[in-house]
């Protein structure tokens, strides 16, 4: 017992040792708590993580909005303990770093950064690549995300980066504008409101600011009252955004940006994609597209970290890994029906979705109207933060939207699709406005349209439009639908949806109307995905099951048992029975070396008190139990299970056996079909035997034990076999019955054929048998003919008891005790 | 002239099951459940499905889309039967048919003939096998039937939006029927197993059932994480793959294979068992 559980223990020792440094991440890595100088004397409150190997590259952890530095403590870890050095910082504004918001302004948070890596160059736990040159990489969520971008344009000492939910332009994010027109896009007011109101919330006594700079409070403001930015508000909005130095970046830059994200969607990744691309073709990129994002979706951080941990591992430690340039992460089409979870296929492409190939779609009825009500109200919800794609999938099911109000709304249908169809980015559309005003603001959607009626708008994402100077004969311009991951099956629609209202944007307060007629098909991409299957789960499993199969028939083939199969010595006895002897696995010894012979027309009792061990023996000599010492033969062969010389033995022992819902005559039939022998059945001389007349046609079930018996006896003599077993046949028979039964053994016996019969009667015996055998405890007493034993045991003996009595004493107690 | 391998020919096994009562009420037991769910829906109270579908919430309304068609009915019945009523039907088929023989007291008989034990396993597990599988069959004819007399036989429409043509339903429909005969081959080598190692086949069916809940309500613990995925009916609702737009084989094919290796290892262990074992009954 001891030494079993000390091998666990060593088993359990290796396969954690085995699984890597995880499962000891509490003890792999120490932190200091710092206070650092940031740019423009603002101090910055941090903490370093220190793995216990130095040197080691170093990550710059950004948090994301209203967060802190605790806010990625747990990634923080997770990178120590796969041996980085980790400086986590809070941004200016926020928690107890000194400064005010400036969103990631080059002179502001941006600056900061290179004061970071400045103090990491100082830090001998950190590779230094040259004199004040550390190696790092930078990585953070949204706010973060874009400071890292940022930062690395600005300061080329970053090594790697990874960023994701973040926006590539902000006056694009906040202005949203999808058509090729000069002015700024609707504002999306409840975004930035709900931003500006988390950060300065908690701040409330430093006043409406909270810890805004002026600059940027002065723009909200102006973007709450104009619905546009000003021109010094629009300067700030620029170099706040990594567009502008997209092209400066040459660091290996993994991206990633979330589906459900309403924020900052997917199309600004690809701009940060292709800028960087553009600028230096070899720069390493890496994208992912995952379920998540700014209005929640679905969770996939932990993998994203394990992701980002391998771009690092990558460019920051050489180290040799496959890493698929582009990843998706598809939602639709499979939804568990247990607990309504989403189970999503992961797809990947070993090209960005740049430069992607296309398809044309044609609009039958290239036609819609609507209208845009007076002041926005209605207004229709497509998505809010922190609830978004919630009810864009509720509306999914049911006919009328949040999404699409009547009147208010139009789909510029294509045909119903004669295959299924995949989308993964974004698609547009050329069409012709005409309004009763000068300008517009719409909301442009790709959304599928089922035949029973239903709108799927992928995750509620919208691409706001704002059209300046509509001129009387209509207006033509393309609008950017929005990148979006997307299914489609055979009959249903692809439709342009376009909406005159979202209550997450500013809308004109008159009331217009509007047509819209269109120019050009519907330009969807076209990229080649293979679904990120493990080859294992394709065709490893099969094959596992096949080696199950294959491995679980030799398995079973080579624990068969194993019978002694080669005739026993000549012998003119047709049953030879050898030092037979039995142990119940309780440890019953119910038979002890037992041997004797049975010649051919003899009719044998076998006698002996109840737990004699008749029965057993009877078992063994039917092949139903395994003898543990000795063997039985029937005509030299010996008897194991399915032993071929069976087929020569009739049975009948501890009661009748037969299928309760059939009849005595369909049980007879059934048993000798199963039988499956081919010689007479002797069926009407055993169907004489059972004296059942008409009952023989009654189901079996409404028989009393004394018709069963008889049919048992009649179903053991099928066939006639040499030998007849027979365990106490005449229990439950009438005396008459007893009589005919008698004659019948009798007779069976004159044909040459053998009979053994068990029994606790002697009285029965007598009249029936020619020899005895004897038996108490398992053991042989006496063995030889009837008379023979009578004679033995004394005249007056007229049961078995009383031969008992006589021959062994009154030890008749009947227990395993030996 | 004895032959082993004619003893117990398949069909002499076949009709002996057939002729079973249980055999009958089991069937009965299929046929019922779209017959009731379709009265129930057709006569009982409306309730709310023609309401708002609860898709975000919680579970997609699949009764209201029950309703729409025969193929619809059918994939719900599939849903309705998938956690108990064919693992009862083929627990019993596959859990009583040597442990009601041992209780007959005629597998004594039936070995002493003799019927070799490996032979007399296999050929009892061809036929529980074969009235399995009718089960399944059963379900699928009657829900369809019962579907189009009562809904009409519009295409399908599945949980997620997805519609199919008569053509495309009746593969996604044969497609379920064959993953839930292979994925419930678990189910069935488990209650064979226990048919063989006790004498009371209320004690196997029962058994197998029991161990089936089980199996379901840890599967219903998110907190037992990747243990679940190695739990016999961890995979037993990934038909539900079939059912969108382009099939994703993955959990199916897994699903499949683990019912497989469950089932061959299952199926051996009885062989061997019984192959070694003292009959006493």
């Amino acid at each position: 017992m001891v030494r079993a559980r000390r091998l666990l223990a060593a088993v359990l020792l290796i396969t954690s040792v085995g699984a890597g440094s995880y499962a000891y991440a509490g003890a792999n890595y120490s932190t200091q708590e710092l206070r650092l100088n940031g740019a423009g004397g603002v101090a910055l409150d941090a903490t370093i993580y220190l793995p216990k190997s130095a040197p080691a590259p170093a990550i710059l952890l950004a948090h994301g909005f209203t967060g802190d530095k605790k806010s990625v403590a747990p990634q923080a870890q997770e990178l120590a303990a796969r041996g980085y050095v980790v400086l986590a910082w809070t941004a200016r504004g926020f928690g107890n770093s000194t400064g005010q918001i400036s969103m990631d302004s080059p002179t502001g948070e941006v600056a900061d950064v290179s004061k970071l890596i400045d103090y990491l160059s100082t830090r001998k736990e950190v590779t230094q690549q040259q004199k004040g040159d550390p190696l790092v990489g930078i990585a953070g969520d949204s706010y973060g995300g874009a400071v890292s971008l940022l930062a690395a344009g600005y300061d080329q000492r970053i090594d790697a980066v990874a960023a994701n939910i973040t926006w590539n332009s902000l006056t694009q994010a906040l202005f949203p504008q999808n058509a090729n027109d000069p002015s700024f896009g609707p504002y999306k007011k409840f975004w930035a409101g709900t931003f500006f109101a988390l950060a300065t919330l908690p701040n409330s006594v430093a006043g409406e600011c909270g810890t805004f700079t002026p600059d940027w409070c002065q723009a909200f403001k102006d973007a709450v009252a104009n619905g546009v930015p000003t021109a010094a508000d629009q300067k700030l909005l620029t170099a706040s955004s990594p567009s502008t130095v997209t092209d400066r970046i040459t660091a290996p830059t993994l991206l990633m940006q979330g589906e459900a994200d309403s924020l900052f969607p997917l199309s600004e990744s690809i701009k940060n994609a292709s800028e960087i691309h553009a600028a230096h073709p070899s720069t390493p990129l890496a994208m992912i597209w995952h379920s998540g994002g700014h209005d929640g979706g679905t969770d996939e951080s932990a993998k994203l970290h394990k992701s980002e941990m391998d771009w690092f591992d990558i460019y920051l430690k050489g180290a040799k890994k496959t890493f698929s340039k582009f990843q998706v992460t598809d939602t639709n089409g499979s939804i568990s029906l247990v607990d309504s979870s989403v189970i999503p296929k992961f797809l990947t492409s070993t090209s960005l979705p740049l430069d992607v190939p296309t398809k044309s779609l044609q609009i039958p009825v290239p036609f819609t109207a609507l209208i845009a009500p007076i002041g926005g109200i209605p207004g229709a919800i497509s998505s809010l933060p922190g609830v978004g794609s919630a009810l864009a999938l509720a509306g999914s099911v049911s006919g009328a939207t949040a999404a699409f109000l009547p009147g208010q709304s139009g789909f510029l249908e294509t045909a119903a699709l004669a295959a299924p169809i995949h989308i993964v980015g974004p698609s547009s559309i050329k069409l012709r406005i005409s309004s009763n005003a000068k300008n517009a603001t719409l909301f442009f959607s790709l959304v599928v349209r089922t035949a029973s009626g239903q709108t799927k708008q992928p995750n509620g994402i919208v691409s706001p439009v704002h059209l300046s100077n509509i001129s009387n004969s209509g207006t033509d311009f393309t609008v950017q639908l929005p990148a979006v991951v997307l299914d489609a099956a055979t009959g249903d629609k692809l439709a342009v949806a376009v909406s005159t209202t979202d209550q997450g944007y500013a809308l004109p307060q008159d009331g217009r109307q509007y047509a819209l007629t269109v120019q050009s098909p519907l330009t969807i991409s076209q990229m080649n995905f293979t679904t990120k299957v493990s080859h294992f789960s394709l065709y490893g499993w099969p094959a596992l099951a096949l080696i199950f199969i294959l491995l679980a028939f030799a398995w079973s083939y080579f624990r068969r048992p194993r019978h002694n199969t080669l005739p026993v010595e000549e012998s003119d006895a047709l049953v030879t029975v050898s030092n037979l002897t039995k142990v119940y696995k309780d440890g019953y010894k119910a038979v002890d070396g037992l041997s004797f012979k049975v010649n051919r027309g003899q009719v044998l009792g076998l006698l002996g008190p109840n737990g004699a061990g008749k029965t057993t023996t009877l078992r063994m000599m039917m092949g139903l139990i395994f003898p543990t010492e000795g063997e039985i033969a029937i005509n030299g062969q010996p008897i194991y299970p399915g032993s071929p010389t069976l087929a020569n033995l009739g049975s009948f022992v501890e009661g009748s056996g037969f299928l309760p819902h059939l009849s005595g005559r369909e049980n007879l039939e059934l048993y000798w079909k199963s039988i499956g022998r081919s010689d007479e059945p002797y069926f009407e001389e055993a169907i004489k035997i059972t004296d059942l007349g008409s009952a023989l046609d009654k189901k079996v079930r409404s028989y009393s034990q004394g018709m069963r018996q008889r049919l048992a006896i009649a179903q053991s003599m099928l066939g006639m076999p040499d030998l007849l077993v027979l365990d106490e046949p005449t229990n439950g028979l009438d005396p008459q019955q007893i009589k005919a039964m008698r004659e019948v053994l009798k007779s069976y016996a004159k044909t040459g054929r053998t009979v053994i019969v068990s029994s606790h009667l002697l009285a029965e015996v007598e009249q029936t048998c020619s020899h005895v055998v004897l038996m108490h405890r398992g053991h042989l007493i006496t063995y030889g003919t009837m008379k023979k034993i009578l004679t033995k045991a004394g005249k007056r003996a007229g049961s078995l008891e009383e031969i008992f009595i006589e021959l062994i004493g009154d030890d008749l107690t009947i227990g395993k005790e030996q | 002239m004895y032959t082993p391998g004619k003893t117990l020919p398949y069909r002499l096994e076949l009709y002996r099951q057939i002729k079973r009562k249980r055999t009958l009420f089991s069937y009965i037991f299929v046929i019922s459940l779209p017959v009731i769910v379709a009265l129930a829906v057709k006569f009982g109270t409306s309730g709310n499905s023609s309401g708002p579908t609860r898709f975000g919430s919680g579970t997609a309304d699949l009764i209201g889309l029950a309703t729409k068609g025969a193929a619809n009915f059918t994939s719900t019945m599939f849903y309705f039967a998938t956690p108990f009523l064919l693992v009862a039907v083929i627990s019993i088929f596959n859990g009583d048919t040597v442990a009601s023989e041992a209780s007959w007291s005629t597998l004594r008989y039936l070995l002493a003939a003799p019927v070799p034990r490996t032979r007399l396993l296999i050929q009892k597990l061809k036929v529980s096998l074969t009235l399995s599988f009718i089960s399944i069959v059963l379900l699928i004819t009657t829900s369809w039937v019962v579907g189009a007399i009562a809904f009409g036989t519009a295409p399908m429409q599945t949980p997620l939006g997805v519609t199919f043509g008569n053509v495309q339903a009746t593969q996604r429909i044969v497609i379920i029927g064959f993953y839930l005969a292979l994925v419930l081959l678990a189910v069935a080598g488990l209650a064979f197993y226990l048919s063989v190692s006790t004498d009371v086949p209320l004690g196997a069916v029962g058994g197998a059932i029991g161990i089936i809940i089980l199996s379901n309500i840890l599967d219903a613990i998110s907190g037992l994480g990747a243990i679940r995925n190695w739990l016999p009916t961890h995979y037993s609702f990934s038909w539900f793959d079939a059912l969108s737009s382009s099939i994703d084989w993955t959990q199916m094919i897994r699903g499949a294979s683990y019912s497989l290796i469950l089932f061959s290892v299952l199926i051996s262990l009885a062989v061997i068992k019984f192959n070694k074992k003292d009959i006493t009954s």
